[in-house]
Protein backbone atom coordinates (compact mmCIF):
# COMPACT_ATOMS: atom_id res chain seq x y z
CA UNK A 1 0.00 0.00 0.00
CA UNK A 2 1.18 3.26 -1.29
CA UNK A 3 0.19 6.30 1.40
CA UNK A 4 -2.29 8.88 0.10
CA UNK A 5 -0.77 10.69 -2.62
CA UNK A 6 -0.80 14.90 -1.66
CA UNK A 7 -4.17 16.20 -3.74
CA UNK A 8 -2.45 19.39 -4.92
CA UNK A 9 0.25 18.56 -7.09
CA UNK A 10 -0.52 15.22 -8.12
CA UNK A 11 -1.98 14.93 -11.56
CA UNK A 12 -3.11 11.75 -14.00
CA UNK A 13 -0.45 10.53 -16.02
CA UNK A 14 -1.17 9.06 -19.73
CA UNK A 15 0.38 6.15 -18.69
CA UNK A 16 -2.06 5.61 -16.17
CA UNK A 17 -5.02 7.36 -17.92
CA UNK A 18 -4.13 4.03 -20.36
CA UNK A 19 -3.75 1.41 -17.80
CA UNK A 20 -7.33 2.54 -16.57
CA UNK A 21 -9.20 2.23 -19.43
CA UNK A 22 -7.64 -1.25 -20.13
CA UNK A 23 -8.59 -2.04 -16.55
CA UNK A 24 -5.17 -2.91 -15.63
CA UNK A 25 -4.03 -0.40 -13.14
CA UNK A 26 -3.95 -1.36 -9.93
CA UNK A 27 -7.18 -1.18 -7.23
CA UNK A 28 -5.15 1.81 -4.99
CA UNK A 29 -4.30 3.80 -8.27
CA UNK A 30 -7.77 3.51 -9.39
CA UNK A 31 -9.01 4.70 -6.07
CA UNK A 32 -6.61 7.89 -6.10
CA UNK A 33 -7.22 8.29 -9.67
CA UNK A 34 -11.06 8.32 -9.32
CA UNK A 35 -11.20 10.33 -6.19
CA UNK A 36 -8.88 13.28 -8.19
CA UNK A 37 -10.92 13.33 -11.42
CA UNK A 38 -13.87 14.38 -9.65
CA UNK A 39 -11.87 18.00 -8.81
CA UNK A 40 -9.47 17.89 -12.26
CA UNK A 41 -11.32 18.68 -15.42
CA UNK A 42 -7.88 18.43 -16.70
CA UNK A 43 -7.07 15.23 -15.49
CA UNK A 44 -10.61 13.67 -16.10
CA UNK A 45 -10.11 14.74 -19.76
CA UNK A 46 -7.45 12.79 -20.44
CA UNK A 47 -8.82 9.55 -18.41
CA UNK A 48 -12.11 9.73 -20.52
CA UNK A 49 -10.21 10.30 -23.82
CA UNK A 50 -8.19 7.09 -23.44
CA UNK A 51 -11.33 5.26 -22.13
CA UNK A 52 -12.99 5.94 -25.56
CA UNK A 53 -9.93 4.76 -27.37
CA UNK A 54 -9.81 1.98 -25.55
CA UNK A 55 -12.08 -1.73 -25.82
CA UNK A 56 -15.13 0.26 -24.33
CA UNK A 57 -15.47 2.93 -27.21
CA UNK A 58 -17.58 1.40 -29.12
CA UNK A 59 -20.08 0.58 -26.37
CA UNK A 60 -19.87 4.07 -24.44
CA UNK A 61 -20.39 5.63 -28.46
CA UNK A 62 -23.36 3.46 -28.69
CA UNK A 63 -24.89 4.29 -25.45
CA UNK A 64 -24.03 8.10 -26.08
CA UNK A 65 -26.04 7.77 -29.02
CA UNK A 66 -29.22 5.94 -27.25
CA UNK A 67 -29.31 9.01 -24.66
CA UNK A 68 -29.06 11.26 -27.24
CA UNK A 69 -31.89 9.66 -29.37
CA UNK A 70 -33.81 9.41 -26.16
CA UNK A 71 -33.83 12.85 -25.43
CA UNK A 72 -34.89 14.09 -28.86
CA UNK A 73 -31.07 14.59 -30.49
CA UNK A 74 -30.94 13.03 -34.25
CA UNK A 75 -27.73 11.50 -34.54
CA UNK A 76 -25.50 12.79 -37.50
CA UNK A 77 -26.31 10.51 -40.55
CA UNK A 78 -24.05 7.51 -40.66
CA UNK A 79 -21.15 8.05 -43.75
CA UNK A 80 -21.47 6.24 -46.78
CA UNK A 81 -18.56 3.78 -46.04
CA UNK A 82 -21.48 2.08 -43.71
CA UNK A 83 -23.40 1.40 -46.37
CA UNK A 84 -24.86 -2.15 -46.76
CA UNK A 85 -23.10 -4.04 -49.52
CA UNK A 86 -25.55 -6.50 -49.88
CA UNK A 87 -28.14 -4.57 -51.85
CA UNK A 88 -29.86 -5.92 -54.49
CA UNK A 89 -27.35 -5.15 -57.68
CA UNK A 90 -24.51 -6.33 -55.46
CA UNK A 91 -26.45 -9.56 -54.12
CA UNK A 92 -26.93 -10.20 -57.93
CA UNK A 93 -23.08 -8.97 -59.02
CA UNK A 94 -21.87 -11.77 -56.57
CA UNK A 95 -24.13 -14.58 -57.81
CA UNK A 96 -23.08 -13.36 -61.47
CA UNK A 97 -19.99 -12.82 -61.21
CA UNK A 98 -18.16 -15.93 -60.82
CA UNK A 99 -20.26 -17.61 -63.12
CA UNK A 100 -18.54 -15.02 -65.83
CA UNK A 101 -14.88 -16.41 -65.79
CA UNK A 102 -12.75 -14.54 -67.70
CA UNK A 103 -11.34 -16.97 -70.00
CA UNK A 104 -15.32 -17.43 -71.42
CA UNK A 105 -16.07 -14.19 -71.78
CA UNK A 106 -13.00 -13.76 -74.09
CA UNK A 107 -13.31 -16.94 -75.86
CA UNK A 108 -17.35 -15.28 -76.34
CA UNK A 109 -15.62 -11.71 -77.48
CA UNK A 110 -13.05 -13.61 -79.71
CA UNK A 111 -16.37 -15.43 -81.54
CA UNK A 112 -17.80 -12.56 -82.05
CA UNK A 113 -14.89 -9.66 -83.20
CA UNK A 114 -13.80 -13.09 -85.51
CA UNK A 115 -17.01 -12.63 -87.12
CA UNK A 116 -16.93 -9.27 -87.89
CA UNK A 117 -13.25 -9.44 -88.96
CA UNK A 118 -14.29 -11.88 -91.37
CA UNK A 119 -17.38 -9.92 -92.50
CA UNK A 120 -15.90 -6.80 -92.93
CA UNK A 121 -12.14 -7.01 -92.77
CA UNK A 122 -12.19 -10.14 -94.96
CA UNK A 123 -15.45 -9.66 -97.20
CA UNK A 124 -16.91 -13.54 -96.36
CA UNK A 125 -20.65 -13.58 -97.29
CA UNK A 126 -21.30 -16.08 -95.12
CA UNK A 127 -20.04 -14.52 -91.67
CA UNK A 128 -23.50 -14.19 -89.99
CA UNK A 129 -24.61 -18.08 -90.80
CA UNK A 130 -21.33 -19.34 -89.34
CA UNK A 131 -22.45 -16.75 -85.87
CA UNK A 132 -25.46 -18.35 -86.28
CA UNK A 133 -24.02 -22.09 -85.91
CA UNK A 134 -21.50 -21.04 -83.06
CA UNK A 135 -23.83 -19.43 -80.57
CA UNK A 136 -26.00 -22.06 -79.46
CA UNK A 137 -22.88 -23.70 -78.07
CA UNK A 138 -21.04 -20.51 -76.41
CA UNK A 139 -23.59 -20.49 -73.11
CA UNK A 140 -22.55 -24.16 -72.42
CA UNK A 141 -18.65 -23.20 -72.01
CA UNK A 142 -20.13 -20.63 -70.07
CA UNK A 143 -21.87 -23.40 -68.00
CA UNK A 144 -19.09 -26.01 -68.48
CA UNK A 145 -16.65 -23.29 -66.96
CA UNK A 146 -18.59 -22.17 -63.88
CA UNK A 147 -20.01 -24.57 -62.03
CA UNK A 148 -18.72 -27.66 -60.36
CA UNK A 149 -16.23 -29.71 -58.57
CA UNK A 150 -13.31 -28.71 -61.78
CA UNK A 151 -13.92 -25.56 -62.50
CA UNK A 152 -15.50 -23.62 -59.69
CA UNK A 153 -12.97 -22.95 -57.40
CA UNK A 154 -15.28 -22.50 -53.93
CA UNK A 155 -16.94 -25.69 -55.58
CA UNK A 156 -15.43 -27.74 -51.65
CA UNK A 157 -17.20 -24.90 -49.79
CA UNK A 158 -20.17 -24.44 -51.63
CA UNK A 159 -20.76 -28.53 -52.01
CA UNK A 160 -21.85 -27.81 -48.04
CA UNK A 161 -24.28 -25.05 -48.56
CA UNK A 162 -27.57 -25.23 -48.60
CA UNK A 163 -27.69 -23.40 -51.87
CA UNK A 164 -24.55 -24.77 -53.65
CA UNK A 165 -26.95 -27.26 -55.89
CA UNK A 166 -29.36 -26.79 -58.59
CA UNK A 167 -29.90 -22.66 -57.36
CA UNK A 168 -26.29 -21.83 -58.06
CA UNK A 169 -26.19 -23.74 -60.89
CA UNK A 170 -29.32 -21.75 -61.96
CA UNK A 171 -28.17 -18.33 -61.16
CA UNK A 172 -25.14 -18.94 -63.07
CA UNK A 173 -26.77 -20.43 -66.47
CA UNK A 174 -28.48 -17.42 -66.08
CA UNK A 175 -25.35 -15.12 -65.61
CA UNK A 176 -24.23 -16.93 -69.13
CA UNK A 177 -27.23 -16.23 -70.64
CA UNK A 178 -27.81 -12.93 -69.89
CA UNK A 179 -24.79 -12.06 -71.28
CA UNK A 180 -24.81 -14.16 -74.18
CA UNK A 181 -28.22 -13.67 -75.44
CA UNK A 182 -27.82 -10.13 -76.70
CA UNK A 183 -24.18 -10.14 -77.29
CA UNK A 184 -24.51 -12.45 -79.93
CA UNK A 185 -28.01 -11.48 -81.58
CA UNK A 186 -27.08 -7.55 -81.86
CA UNK A 187 -23.85 -8.90 -82.97
CA UNK A 188 -25.28 -11.33 -85.64
CA UNK A 189 -28.12 -8.05 -86.62
CA UNK A 190 -24.88 -5.85 -87.30
CA UNK A 191 -23.49 -8.34 -89.98
CA UNK A 192 -24.47 -8.55 -93.78
CA UNK A 193 -27.19 -10.30 -93.69
CA UNK A 194 -27.16 -13.33 -95.80
CA UNK A 195 -29.89 -14.74 -98.36
CA UNK A 196 -32.39 -16.64 -97.42
CA UNK A 197 -30.94 -17.22 -93.97
CA UNK A 198 -33.08 -16.82 -90.53
CA UNK A 199 -32.67 -13.42 -88.73
CA UNK A 200 -30.17 -13.05 -85.93
CA UNK A 201 -32.98 -13.95 -83.04
CA UNK A 202 -33.29 -17.82 -84.49
CA UNK A 203 -30.22 -18.74 -82.53
CA UNK A 204 -32.37 -18.58 -78.97
CA UNK A 205 -34.74 -21.49 -78.88
CA UNK A 206 -31.80 -23.56 -80.16
CA UNK A 207 -29.51 -21.81 -77.71
CA UNK A 208 -32.14 -22.13 -74.52
CA UNK A 209 -32.63 -25.88 -75.58
CA UNK A 210 -29.08 -26.56 -75.54
CA UNK A 211 -28.29 -25.02 -72.38
CA UNK A 212 -31.00 -26.60 -71.06
CA UNK A 213 -30.04 -29.99 -72.23
CA UNK A 214 -26.39 -29.50 -70.64
CA UNK A 215 -27.95 -29.05 -67.39
CA UNK A 216 -30.09 -31.97 -67.76
CA UNK A 217 -27.45 -34.19 -69.18
CA UNK A 218 -25.45 -32.69 -66.35
CA UNK A 219 -27.43 -33.92 -64.08
CA UNK A 220 -26.38 -37.41 -64.95
CA UNK A 221 -22.77 -36.90 -65.47
CA UNK A 222 -21.29 -33.22 -64.60
CA UNK A 223 -21.87 -30.40 -66.10
CA UNK A 224 -18.37 -30.52 -68.19
CA UNK A 225 -18.92 -33.84 -69.69
CA UNK A 226 -22.37 -32.78 -70.55
CA UNK A 227 -21.35 -29.44 -72.16
CA UNK A 228 -18.93 -31.50 -73.85
CA UNK A 229 -21.11 -33.71 -75.17
CA UNK A 230 -23.98 -31.22 -76.24
CA UNK A 231 -21.70 -28.80 -77.95
CA UNK A 232 -19.43 -32.02 -79.38
CA UNK A 233 -23.14 -33.03 -81.03
CA UNK A 234 -24.29 -29.73 -82.37
CA UNK A 235 -20.83 -29.21 -84.06
CA UNK A 236 -21.00 -32.78 -85.83
CA UNK A 237 -24.43 -31.81 -86.56
CA UNK A 238 -23.83 -28.46 -88.23
CA UNK A 239 -20.96 -29.22 -89.74
CA UNK A 240 -20.95 -32.96 -90.75
CA UNK A 241 -23.26 -32.16 -93.98
CA UNK A 242 -20.47 -29.46 -94.85
CA UNK A 243 -17.97 -32.34 -95.60
CA UNK A 244 -20.32 -34.68 -97.48
CA UNK A 245 -19.97 -34.12 -100.93
CA UNK A 246 -23.44 -34.17 -101.46
CA UNK A 247 -24.14 -30.86 -99.44
CA UNK A 248 -21.99 -28.48 -101.47
CA UNK A 249 -24.41 -27.17 -103.11
CA UNK A 250 -23.88 -26.18 -107.23
CA UNK A 251 -23.33 -22.22 -106.21
CA UNK A 252 -20.64 -23.28 -104.73
CA UNK A 253 -19.08 -23.84 -100.62
CA UNK A 254 -20.01 -21.03 -98.67
CA UNK A 255 -24.23 -20.74 -100.08
CA UNK A 256 -23.99 -25.06 -99.85
CA UNK A 257 -23.66 -24.59 -95.78
CA UNK A 258 -25.67 -21.94 -95.48
CA UNK A 259 -28.51 -23.93 -96.69
CA UNK A 260 -26.78 -27.01 -94.61
CA UNK A 261 -27.11 -24.33 -90.96
CA UNK A 262 -29.89 -22.65 -92.29
CA UNK A 263 -32.18 -25.75 -92.01
CA UNK A 264 -31.69 -26.18 -88.27
CA UNK A 265 -33.18 -22.53 -87.57
CA UNK A 266 -35.60 -21.35 -90.43
CA UNK A 267 -39.03 -22.14 -90.51
CA UNK A 268 -41.96 -22.87 -87.66
CA UNK A 269 -41.16 -26.66 -87.71
CA UNK A 270 -37.27 -26.23 -86.45
CA UNK A 271 -37.91 -23.26 -84.18
CA UNK A 272 -41.34 -25.25 -82.69
CA UNK A 273 -38.77 -28.63 -82.20
CA UNK A 274 -36.23 -26.66 -80.55
CA UNK A 275 -39.37 -24.95 -78.53
CA UNK A 276 -40.31 -28.79 -77.29
CA UNK A 277 -36.81 -29.91 -76.54
CA UNK A 278 -36.21 -26.73 -74.55
CA UNK A 279 -39.55 -27.72 -72.77
CA UNK A 280 -38.33 -32.01 -72.56
CA UNK A 281 -35.05 -30.66 -71.03
CA UNK A 282 -36.45 -28.30 -68.45
CA UNK A 283 -39.26 -31.29 -67.57
CA UNK A 284 -36.14 -34.00 -67.13
CA UNK A 285 -34.05 -30.95 -65.02
CA UNK A 286 -37.22 -30.43 -62.45
CA UNK A 287 -37.44 -34.69 -62.11
CA UNK A 288 -33.42 -34.58 -61.68
CA UNK A 289 -33.43 -30.82 -59.58
CA UNK A 290 -31.82 -32.91 -56.38
CA UNK A 291 -28.94 -34.29 -57.96
CA UNK A 292 -27.21 -31.05 -58.10
CA UNK A 293 -27.16 -31.32 -54.52
CA UNK A 294 -26.25 -34.97 -53.96
CA UNK A 295 -23.06 -36.38 -51.93
CA UNK A 296 -20.22 -36.89 -53.70
CA UNK A 297 -19.45 -40.66 -54.35
CA UNK A 298 -16.21 -41.73 -56.07
CA UNK B 1 -22.26 -37.36 -21.45
CA UNK B 2 -25.10 -35.88 -20.45
CA UNK B 3 -25.71 -33.48 -23.35
CA UNK B 4 -27.86 -34.77 -26.74
CA UNK B 5 -25.30 -36.13 -29.49
CA UNK B 6 -25.22 -33.17 -32.25
CA UNK B 7 -23.06 -36.02 -34.48
CA UNK B 8 -23.34 -39.57 -34.66
CA UNK B 9 -22.03 -42.01 -36.79
CA UNK B 10 -22.26 -45.70 -37.03
CA UNK B 11 -20.92 -48.00 -39.07
CA UNK B 12 -18.98 -45.36 -41.11
CA UNK B 13 -17.29 -46.76 -43.91
CA UNK B 14 -15.58 -44.82 -46.88
CA UNK B 15 -13.55 -45.83 -49.91
CA UNK B 16 -11.24 -44.39 -52.29
CA UNK B 17 -11.86 -46.82 -54.90
CA UNK B 18 -9.76 -49.69 -53.61
CA UNK B 19 -8.26 -48.19 -50.40
CA UNK B 20 -10.53 -48.07 -47.27
CA UNK B 21 -10.31 -44.64 -45.84
CA UNK B 22 -12.85 -44.91 -42.86
CA UNK B 23 -13.72 -48.58 -41.53
CA UNK B 24 -16.80 -49.35 -39.71
CA UNK B 25 -16.19 -45.96 -37.46
CA UNK B 26 -18.59 -45.46 -34.56
CA UNK B 27 -18.58 -42.05 -33.50
CA UNK B 28 -20.95 -39.54 -31.08
CA UNK B 29 -20.01 -35.86 -31.01
CA UNK B 30 -21.62 -33.60 -28.14
CA UNK B 31 -21.49 -29.31 -28.15
CA UNK B 32 -17.52 -28.46 -27.45
CA UNK B 33 -14.45 -28.59 -28.77
CA UNK B 34 -13.22 -31.72 -30.36
CA UNK B 35 -9.40 -32.35 -31.48
CA UNK B 36 -9.34 -35.09 -34.68
CA UNK B 37 -5.53 -36.35 -34.33
CA UNK B 38 -3.93 -38.70 -35.98
CA UNK B 39 -1.48 -39.43 -38.92
CA UNK B 40 -1.41 -38.09 -42.31
CA UNK B 41 -3.79 -40.73 -43.97
CA UNK B 42 -6.06 -41.68 -41.53
CA UNK B 43 -8.72 -40.43 -42.42
CA UNK B 44 -8.84 -36.99 -40.80
CA UNK B 45 -10.33 -35.14 -44.12
CA UNK B 46 -12.39 -38.37 -44.84
CA UNK B 47 -14.11 -38.25 -41.75
CA UNK B 48 -14.44 -33.84 -42.13
CA UNK B 49 -15.71 -34.13 -45.68
CA UNK B 50 -18.61 -36.82 -44.52
CA UNK B 51 -19.72 -34.63 -41.61
CA UNK B 52 -19.71 -31.23 -44.41
CA UNK B 53 -22.01 -33.46 -46.18
CA UNK B 54 -19.59 -33.30 -49.44
CA UNK B 55 -18.71 -36.74 -49.72
CA UNK B 56 -21.09 -39.76 -49.27
CA UNK B 57 -20.25 -42.71 -47.04
CA UNK B 58 -19.55 -45.75 -48.84
CA UNK B 59 -21.90 -47.61 -46.21
CA UNK B 60 -23.28 -46.52 -42.53
CA UNK B 61 -25.23 -44.37 -40.82
CA UNK B 62 -24.76 -40.23 -40.50
CA UNK B 63 -27.05 -38.15 -38.39
CA UNK B 64 -25.97 -34.57 -37.87
CA UNK B 65 -27.63 -31.88 -35.62
CA UNK B 66 -31.13 -34.68 -35.24
CA UNK B 67 -31.14 -35.19 -39.60
CA UNK B 68 -29.95 -38.07 -41.12
CA UNK B 69 -27.72 -36.83 -44.22
CA UNK B 70 -29.11 -39.08 -46.52
CA UNK B 71 -32.53 -37.30 -46.43
CA UNK B 72 -32.95 -34.44 -48.84
CA UNK B 73 -34.21 -32.25 -47.09
CA UNK B 74 -32.60 -33.11 -43.88
CA UNK B 75 -29.49 -32.56 -45.56
CA UNK B 76 -30.52 -28.93 -46.84
CA UNK B 77 -31.59 -28.03 -42.86
CA UNK B 78 -28.55 -29.37 -42.02
CA UNK B 79 -26.15 -27.44 -44.23
CA UNK B 80 -27.85 -24.11 -43.38
CA UNK B 81 -26.59 -24.92 -39.29
CA UNK B 82 -23.52 -26.54 -40.65
CA UNK B 83 -19.88 -24.40 -41.08
CA UNK B 84 -17.16 -25.49 -42.98
CA UNK B 85 -13.41 -24.92 -43.80
CA UNK B 86 -11.76 -27.21 -46.34
CA UNK B 87 -8.05 -27.89 -45.97
CA UNK B 88 -8.00 -26.48 -49.11
CA UNK B 89 -10.03 -24.15 -50.81
CA UNK B 90 -10.15 -21.39 -53.70
CA UNK B 91 -11.82 -18.25 -53.92
CA UNK B 92 -12.74 -15.59 -56.75
CA UNK B 93 -9.80 -13.89 -57.36
CA UNK B 94 -11.33 -10.37 -57.77
CA UNK B 95 -13.44 -10.68 -54.43
CA UNK B 96 -12.82 -8.75 -51.10
CA UNK B 97 -12.67 -10.41 -47.56
CA UNK B 98 -16.35 -9.16 -47.60
CA UNK B 99 -17.57 -10.13 -50.67
CA UNK B 100 -16.42 -13.79 -50.25
CA UNK B 101 -17.68 -13.87 -46.92
CA UNK B 102 -20.84 -12.49 -47.88
CA UNK B 103 -20.85 -15.12 -50.81
CA UNK B 104 -20.77 -17.60 -48.30
CA UNK B 105 -23.13 -16.13 -45.72
CA UNK B 106 -26.10 -15.87 -49.17
CA UNK B 107 -24.98 -19.29 -49.89
CA UNK B 108 -26.24 -20.73 -47.08
CA UNK B 109 -28.98 -18.34 -46.70
CA UNK B 110 -28.48 -16.36 -43.80
CA UNK B 111 -31.23 -13.82 -43.93
CA UNK B 112 -30.27 -10.85 -45.89
CA UNK B 113 -31.33 -8.37 -43.23
CA UNK B 114 -28.94 -10.15 -41.04
CA UNK B 115 -26.32 -10.84 -43.57
CA UNK B 116 -24.24 -7.56 -43.71
CA UNK B 117 -23.85 -7.80 -39.84
CA UNK B 118 -23.15 -11.29 -39.74
CA UNK B 119 -20.39 -10.54 -42.43
CA UNK B 120 -18.87 -8.27 -40.37
CA UNK B 121 -18.89 -10.09 -37.09
CA UNK B 122 -17.10 -12.99 -38.71
CA UNK B 123 -14.69 -11.09 -40.14
CA UNK B 124 -14.06 -9.20 -36.76
CA UNK B 125 -13.77 -12.48 -34.79
CA UNK B 126 -10.82 -13.54 -37.05
CA UNK B 127 -8.94 -10.54 -36.59
CA UNK B 128 -9.50 -9.18 -40.06
CA UNK B 129 -11.64 -6.08 -39.42
CA UNK B 130 -8.87 -3.73 -40.78
CA UNK B 131 -8.48 -6.15 -44.06
CA UNK B 132 -12.44 -6.71 -44.64
CA UNK B 133 -12.23 -4.27 -48.09
CA UNK B 134 -8.75 -5.59 -49.16
CA UNK B 135 -8.95 -8.13 -52.41
CA UNK B 136 -8.18 -11.53 -50.96
CA UNK B 137 -5.21 -12.13 -53.36
CA UNK B 138 -3.29 -9.33 -51.56
CA UNK B 139 -3.93 -11.03 -48.08
CA UNK B 140 -1.07 -13.67 -46.50
CA UNK B 141 -1.56 -17.34 -46.44
CA UNK B 142 -2.59 -16.84 -43.05
CA UNK B 143 -4.75 -14.15 -43.63
CA UNK B 144 -6.53 -16.08 -46.34
CA UNK B 145 -7.09 -18.99 -43.92
CA UNK B 146 -8.55 -16.75 -40.93
CA UNK B 147 -10.84 -15.56 -43.84
CA UNK B 148 -11.63 -19.01 -44.39
CA UNK B 149 -12.72 -19.61 -40.89
CA UNK B 150 -14.95 -16.65 -41.50
CA UNK B 151 -16.93 -17.46 -44.17
CA UNK B 152 -16.98 -20.71 -41.64
CA UNK B 153 -18.30 -19.22 -38.96
CA UNK B 154 -20.34 -16.57 -40.80
CA UNK B 155 -23.73 -18.29 -40.32
CA UNK B 156 -23.12 -18.65 -36.47
CA UNK B 157 -22.92 -22.95 -37.11
CA UNK B 158 -24.12 -25.04 -34.60
CA UNK B 159 -22.13 -27.77 -36.22
CA UNK B 160 -18.57 -26.43 -37.07
CA UNK B 161 -15.71 -28.58 -39.33
CA UNK B 162 -12.27 -27.49 -39.06
CA UNK B 163 -9.84 -29.25 -41.71
CA UNK B 164 -6.33 -28.36 -40.62
CA UNK B 165 -7.40 -24.92 -39.46
CA UNK B 166 -4.31 -23.68 -38.08
CA UNK B 167 -1.76 -24.47 -41.04
CA UNK B 168 -0.14 -21.14 -41.82
CA UNK B 169 -1.04 -19.24 -38.97
CA UNK B 170 1.81 -18.03 -36.71
CA UNK B 171 2.10 -18.68 -33.46
CA UNK B 172 0.70 -15.30 -32.03
CA UNK B 173 -2.91 -15.70 -34.38
CA UNK B 174 -2.77 -19.27 -33.28
CA UNK B 175 -3.42 -18.29 -29.89
CA UNK B 176 -6.08 -16.09 -30.71
CA UNK B 177 -7.35 -18.77 -32.81
CA UNK B 178 -7.47 -20.87 -30.05
CA UNK B 179 -9.33 -18.30 -27.73
CA UNK B 180 -11.72 -18.15 -30.69
CA UNK B 181 -12.40 -22.08 -30.35
CA UNK B 182 -12.60 -21.90 -27.40
CA UNK B 183 -15.72 -19.51 -26.96
CA UNK B 184 -17.12 -21.32 -30.23
CA UNK B 185 -17.28 -24.22 -28.08
CA UNK B 186 -19.74 -23.30 -25.39
CA UNK B 187 -22.37 -23.43 -27.89
CA UNK B 188 -21.43 -25.56 -31.16
CA UNK B 189 -19.94 -28.41 -31.45
CA UNK B 190 -16.58 -28.28 -33.31
CA UNK B 191 -14.30 -30.69 -34.85
CA UNK B 192 -10.89 -29.45 -35.34
CA UNK B 193 -8.66 -31.97 -37.39
CA UNK B 194 -5.05 -31.20 -37.23
CA UNK B 195 -1.57 -32.59 -37.09
CA UNK B 196 -0.84 -30.10 -34.06
CA UNK B 197 -0.39 -31.63 -30.52
CA UNK B 198 -0.39 -28.19 -29.00
CA UNK B 199 -3.61 -27.38 -30.93
CA UNK B 200 -5.45 -30.01 -28.85
CA UNK B 201 -3.81 -29.44 -25.77
CA UNK B 202 -4.85 -25.24 -25.62
CA UNK B 203 -8.43 -25.73 -26.58
CA UNK B 204 -10.11 -28.98 -27.22
CA UNK B 205 -11.80 -30.65 -24.35
CA UNK B 206 -11.91 -34.31 -25.81
CA UNK B 207 -10.14 -35.94 -28.58
CA UNK B 208 -10.63 -38.86 -30.98
CA UNK B 209 -7.71 -40.19 -32.72
CA UNK B 210 -8.02 -41.94 -35.67
CA UNK B 211 -5.31 -44.37 -37.29
CA UNK B 212 -6.01 -46.58 -40.56
CA UNK B 213 -9.77 -45.43 -40.41
CA UNK B 214 -10.48 -46.76 -36.97
CA UNK B 215 -10.62 -45.14 -33.72
CA UNK B 216 -7.21 -45.52 -31.79
CA UNK B 217 -8.60 -43.69 -29.00
CA UNK B 218 -11.43 -41.75 -27.38
CA UNK B 219 -11.70 -39.25 -24.57
CA UNK B 220 -11.12 -36.07 -22.45
CA UNK B 221 -7.50 -34.51 -23.32
CA UNK B 222 -6.31 -35.17 -20.12
CA UNK B 223 -6.76 -38.90 -20.28
CA UNK B 224 -5.52 -38.98 -23.60
CA UNK B 225 -2.41 -37.32 -21.26
CA UNK B 226 -2.67 -39.66 -18.63
CA UNK B 227 -2.25 -42.27 -21.15
CA UNK B 228 1.50 -41.24 -21.77
CA UNK B 229 2.11 -41.83 -18.36
CA UNK B 230 4.62 -39.95 -15.85
CA UNK B 231 7.67 -38.48 -17.29
CA UNK B 232 10.97 -38.35 -15.40
CA UNK B 233 11.66 -34.93 -17.26
CA UNK B 234 11.50 -32.01 -14.92
CA UNK B 235 9.62 -29.44 -16.53
CA UNK B 236 7.44 -31.37 -18.37
CA UNK B 237 4.92 -29.68 -20.08
CA UNK B 238 0.80 -30.51 -21.03
CA UNK B 239 1.93 -30.36 -24.98
CA UNK B 240 4.73 -33.27 -24.10
CA UNK B 241 2.38 -35.33 -22.10
CA UNK B 242 -0.02 -35.71 -25.06
CA UNK B 243 2.65 -36.35 -27.16
CA UNK B 244 3.14 -39.35 -25.22
CA UNK B 245 -0.31 -40.57 -24.71
CA UNK B 246 -0.39 -40.08 -28.67
CA UNK B 247 2.31 -42.41 -28.91
CA UNK B 248 1.40 -44.51 -26.61
CA UNK B 249 -2.52 -44.87 -28.04
CA UNK B 250 -1.29 -45.18 -31.76
CA UNK B 251 1.05 -48.15 -30.50
CA UNK B 252 -1.96 -49.82 -28.78
CA UNK B 253 -4.15 -49.48 -30.98
CA UNK B 254 -1.51 -50.93 -33.82
CA UNK B 255 -0.75 -54.17 -31.89
CA UNK B 256 -4.80 -54.76 -31.37
CA UNK B 257 -5.75 -53.89 -34.84
CA UNK B 258 -3.09 -56.55 -35.55
CA UNK B 259 -4.80 -59.30 -33.18
CA UNK B 260 -8.18 -58.34 -35.15
CA UNK B 261 -9.80 -56.18 -32.16
CA UNK B 262 -10.66 -53.18 -32.21
CA UNK B 263 -10.61 -51.37 -28.64
CA UNK B 264 -11.88 -48.30 -28.17
CA UNK B 265 -12.52 -46.18 -25.32
CA UNK B 266 -16.10 -46.18 -26.50
CA UNK B 267 -16.39 -49.55 -26.92
CA UNK B 268 -15.00 -49.61 -23.27
CA UNK B 269 -17.40 -47.90 -21.82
Amino acid sequence: MTSPRPAADWHVTEALALRYAEGAASETDAWSLEKHVESCSLCAGRVSAAVRAGAAGPALASLRAELLASVGHRPAPVPAVAASPLGRWARLWWAAGPALRGSWVVAVALVLGGAFALAYGAGFQGARSWLLALSPVLPLGGVAVSYGRHADPLYEITAATPSGGLRLLLTRAAAVLTVCVPLLTAGGALLPPVAGFPGAAAWLLPGLALTLATLALGSFVGCRAAAATVAGGWLLAVTGPLLGPSATGPTGTTEGSAAAIARYFSGPTAQGSWAVAALACAALLVLRRRSFDHLETR
Amino acid sequence: MNQPATVAVTGLTVRHRRTVALDALDLSLSPGVHGLLGPNGAGKTSLIRVLATVAAPSSGRVELLGGDVAGHRERTAIRRRLGYLPQEFGYYPGFTVREFVAYVAWLKEVPADRAAAAVERAVARVGLADRIDDRIKTLSGGMVRRAGIAQAIVNEPELLLLDEPTAGLDPEQRVDFRELLRELGTEATVVVSTHLVEDVAAACTDVALIEGGRLAFRGPTAELAALGGESAAPGDSTTNAIERGYTAALRTHRESAGAGAVRTKEALR
